[in-house]
């Protein structure tokens, strides 16, 4: 399993939201730092 | 969750996001956001995509896999990376935050 390491590029990525509105990382470029927390999931 | 709900305005006042990412379905998000009033943005991730693009392990049974956090800073580099080894290996916002505080001042 690979895994990403600290101060290379983020890899890019999209997905549509819970209320289907895509989010793409590469679109807060430059606008905001963006915190990803990866879930194991809730139930 | 619920430390991230508390800490959010100060992820917002650092001009950061706050995007979960998990492999629960469109509904199981949509109904812990709303019982858990969640502010920042729900990624389900049913096929592990990004999951395993960010190398989170997935392993064979569901108790196996572990939270991951990363911080990617305006110019989309990762200045934070954290892999769980267990549940209650999950870093203390401060820490993230301080980082932020660093990043705006660069």
């Amino acid at each position: 399993m690979p895994r990403v390491d600290l101060n290379t590029a983020a890899p890019d990525f999209e997905l549509p939201d819970f209320n289907g509105n895509l989010f793409r990382l590469s679109d807060y470029q430059g606008k905001k730092h963006v915190l990803l927390v990866l879930n194991r999931g809730f139930a | 969750m619920a430390q991230l709900r508390q800490d959010h305005e100060h992820y917002q006042s650092r001009d950061a996001i706050v995007v979960a990412i998990g492999p629960d379905s469109k509904s199981d998000f949509q109904r812990y956001w709303e019982k858990n009033k969640l502010p920042f943005t729900g990624l389900p991730d049913e096929k592990h995509s990004v999951l395993k693009l960010y190398g989170q392990e997935v392993k064979l049974f569901k108790m196996g896999r572990q939270p991951a956090q990363m911080l990617i800073d305006k110019k989309g580099d990762l200045r934070f990376v954290h892999y769980g080894h267990s549940m209650s290996d999950i870093p203390g916002n401060e820490e993230i935050i301080a980082l932020l505080d660093k990043l705006e001042a660069e």
